[in-house]
């Protein structure tokens, strides 16, 4: 068997360089391609496909619809349970961002503390987190029965009768008492992100800052929380987006009621997709939420963006 | 100006020019999956798949005669089942099903504006050919066939004509000194004094998801409009802003602020109000003849324990609330011959009797005096009157949503009787008008 010689053939380079590339970004395609394929069919196509039937009157059953434009649109400023929703959805989004990101920071630092047992108190912190919604809604449910719960009973025993209050059952107590639940259950999130954040921190800035006679609190607005920028900016997007599409707990405590006390988009829209039979309609609220949730998550994709073109 | 555009650029024009051509154009088209284009066109199979929301024992007494009917016809039939979450959630669930594809052969469903959108649809098989076949029309009450008519296609064969009375716990009346069931609403009323003085909530009814506290609206409506302009303001034929409305609503509130029924009634599930008269913490509760095997029978509580009456309206005819529940099959159905066979076996009255049926409307199959006393009194009582629409059938979902809002802002106080009425003719007018 001899050997050969091949003679390079004499190729601008330039054109090397854009045969590799070119390859080089065929061969990422490929990979990417099942994945993109999954994405494509089960998210991109029943998107689009939603949008399409936001600008119709389909009903959700019937085999045909008619194409009305923007009147879906149009119609929902006029729709005084999309107006209460929204207002709900603010309400909600505030309050489960701020009470469970500002608890799971003080647990998190708590944990990250010389303090005994931490698995077992992280494990009691983050157990609420990985309960079904469903038994969390009618575990609290049971609490908040007005006549045999266990809140007006305690409320009973200890001589506040006068504070025990039908929770669930009015306007003005079912929003917050639904609330606190959803606070509840996502305190464990941010305080496991926050716990790892705070173990990333370089003790040696701690002791520093202890020699130049810093106090606990000046450590940790100086040290502490511009060290766990990162850690904010991932907490507060998918919080917000998680608090924006809210929907399960409150269909399960209260099915949007007393009224429409408690309906959110997402269960306002559920409403009229499955139960009005307003499918065009529905989905042109499922259209509005997703657009908000991509709005607010902007400021965070731009940061990650950011921080990789670093 | 220089046209320099990048690909970015390029798609996000492309999607604003496809959102203004689909914001533009007007026309119609066809749903992505629609089920309901008639028939199959494949051999028959004889694996069916049925879709219920019974529960516990009844559940298991329905999937033991399915298995006799499999036997008996070669075919292999799944049972699902969603119960408990009442007519709120197991449609939505079945509307779901049946656009993922195929959906269940056959389901049950309720009669009126619950079961009209399958038929509208075209979801729903017309069984006007089986009815002929199997000749329910003989067989099943004339009233409850009716009830799965819709627009005078026959797509349901009913299985109950289901009354709703007030069940009740004997040891409690007795407590509150109750020696008699009360005859006119002026002794109810008394009741509920005597009762609360003894310690108990009278009613147990709860609020969550409208349908269950909407039945003590319904009988006081009934009371104070009679039979004859009930029966119009429900189809929209008749104002609802007018006195006897005023009146019903007026008591509706009492009901609340003498705290007959719980406070925060509201926001109550039925599935935990409905037993308490059974558990002894409500005096009574207003339910069908489902209650006794469902929440006396379970319970393992002996019927005589328990008592049912018709709640008086003073009317004539003393009429009660009432629906119709049946079955339908699904145009898309691989096999709607056996389909239409299992539901002609399911409403056989040794069938129905097996199941234990409190309110069957097949002929010959009432109920075993011996396994289900009351039931069986209340059919050869009051289940003989005629009855009316109950209100969540009687209107299209968004309507009685509506309704269950305005019963819910009454109760608060955030507005008046009269306010409910005008509410109440604003909403059904709109509706009626269609």
């Amino acid at each position: 068997m001899g050997t050969a010689t091949l003679e390079a053939p004499a190729v601008d380079s330039a054109v090397v360089r854009r045969r590799r590339r070119r390859d080089g970004g065929l061969q990422a395609w490929l990979f990417a391609l099942p994945a993109l394929a999954v994405y494509v069919i089960f998210l991109v196509y029943p998107a689009l496909t939603s949008v399409w039937f936001s600008f119709t009157d389909w009903d959700g059953l019937s085999p045909t619809y008619n194409v009305v434009g923007l009147e879906n649109y149009i119609q929902m400023p006029k729709d005084p349970v999309v107006i209460q929703a929204m207002i709900n959805n603010i309400i909600w989004t505030v309050v489960t961002i701020f009470f469970p990101v500002v608890i799971g920071l003080a647990l998190a630092m708590l944990l990250n503390g010389k303090v005994r047992g931490k698995p077992v108190l992280r494990l009691i912190f983050y157990a609420p987190a990985v309960l079904p919604l469903v038994a969390i809604a009618s575990i609290w449910g049971w609490l908040y029965n007005p006549e045999y719960g266990a809140i007006n009973a305690f409320l009973r025993m200890i001589g506040l009768g006068s504070l025990a209050q039908p929770w669930l059952g009015q306007d003005s107590t079912a929003l917050a008492a639904v609330m606190v639940p959803g606070i509840w259950l996502r305190v464990g999130f941010p305080m496991l992100l926050y716990l790892a954040a705070l173990q990333g921190i370089n003790q040696e800035m701690y002791e520093a800052a202890t020699v130049d006679g810093a106090t606990k609190s000046q450590q940790f607005w100086h040290i502490t929380m511009p060290s766990l920028k990162p850690a904010h900016y991932i907490v507060l997007a998918l919080s917000l987006i998680d608090s924006f599409k809210v929907f399960d707990l409150i269909y399960a405590m209260t099915y949007g009621g007393p009224g429409t006390a408690t309906q959110v988009m997402g269960t306002w829209m559920y409403f009229n997709v499955f139960q009005y039979y307003q499918a065009g309609y529905g989905t042109a609220i499922a259209v509005v939420i997703t657009v908000i949730a991509i709005a607010v998550s902007i400021p965070y994709v731009r940061s990650q963006t950011k921080e990789h073109a670093v | 100006m220089t046209g320099t555009y990048t690909r970015r650029g390029f798609l996000g024009l492309s999607a604003a020019a496809v959102a203004a051509g689909l914001a533009a154009c007007t026309g119609g088209g066809t749903a992505p999956a629609p089920a309901g284009q008639g028939g199959t066109t494949g051999p028959a199979s004889n694996d069916l798949r049925w879709f219920d929301y019974e529960s516990g024992e009844s559940l298991e007494r329905l999937k033991e005669q399915i298995v006799k009917f499999d036997a008996q016809a070669g075919t292999t039939t799944t049972v699902d089942s969603l119960p408990g979450s009442g007519a709120a959630v197991y449609p939505d669930k079945l509307r779901t099903e049946l656009l993922g594809g195929k959906g269940p052969d056959v389901w049950r469903i309720w009669g009126g504006q619950i079961g009209a959108p399958f038929v509208k649809a075209k979801q729903a098989m017309d069984l006007t050919p089986y009815y002929q076949k199997f000749g329910w029309d003989s067989r099943i009450n004339t009233e409850a066939i009716e009830g799965m008519t819709f627009e005078g296609v026959k797509a349901g064969v009913p299985f109950t004509a289901r009354g709703i009375g007030a069940w009740y716990n004997k040891a409690l009346f007795e407590k509150a000194g109750i020696t008699a069931e009360p005859a006119s609403y002026a002794e109810l009323e008394e009741a509920n004094e005597k009762i609360l003085a003894a310690g108990t909530t009278p009613l147990g009814t709860g609020g969550k998801y409208g349908w269950h506290i909407m039945r003590l609206y319904e009988y006081l409506l009934e009371t104070s409009a009679g039979p004859e302009l009930h029966d119009k303001l429900l189809t929209g034929q008749e104002s609802w802003d007018r006195p006897e409305v005023v009146t019903a609503f007026t008591n509706f509130k009492k009901w609340q602020d003498k705290k007959w029924i719980a406070e925060g009634a509201l926001g109550l599930d039925p599935t935990d109000v409905e037993p308490q008269y059974v558990q002894g913490k409500n005096a009574y509760t207003i339910v069908g003849q489902w209650t006794e095997p469902e929440q006396i029978q379970t319970a393992k509580k002996d019927s005589a324990d328990f008592g049912v009456f018709q709640l008086p309206t003073g009317h004539t005819p003393q009429r009660h609330s009432g629906f119709v529940e049946g079955y339908m099959i699904n145009v898309k159905s691989g096999n709607p011959d056996k389909s239409a066979e299992l539901i002609d076996f399911i409403v056989q009255p040794e069938t129905q009797k097996a199941l234990k049926v409190g309110s069957s409307a097949v002929a010959g199959a009432e109920p075993d005096p011996k396994e289900s006393p009351l039931s069986y009194e209340w059919s050869q009582g009051p289940g003989k009157q005629p009855f009316y629409t109950i209100q969540d059938q009687a209107f299209p979902k968004k309507v009685a949503d509506q309704y269950f809002s305005i019963q819910s802002d009454l109760l608060q106080g955030k507005i008046t009787p009269e306010e409910a009425a005008k509410q109440m003719q604003a909403a059904v007018s709109a509706w009626a008008k269609g």
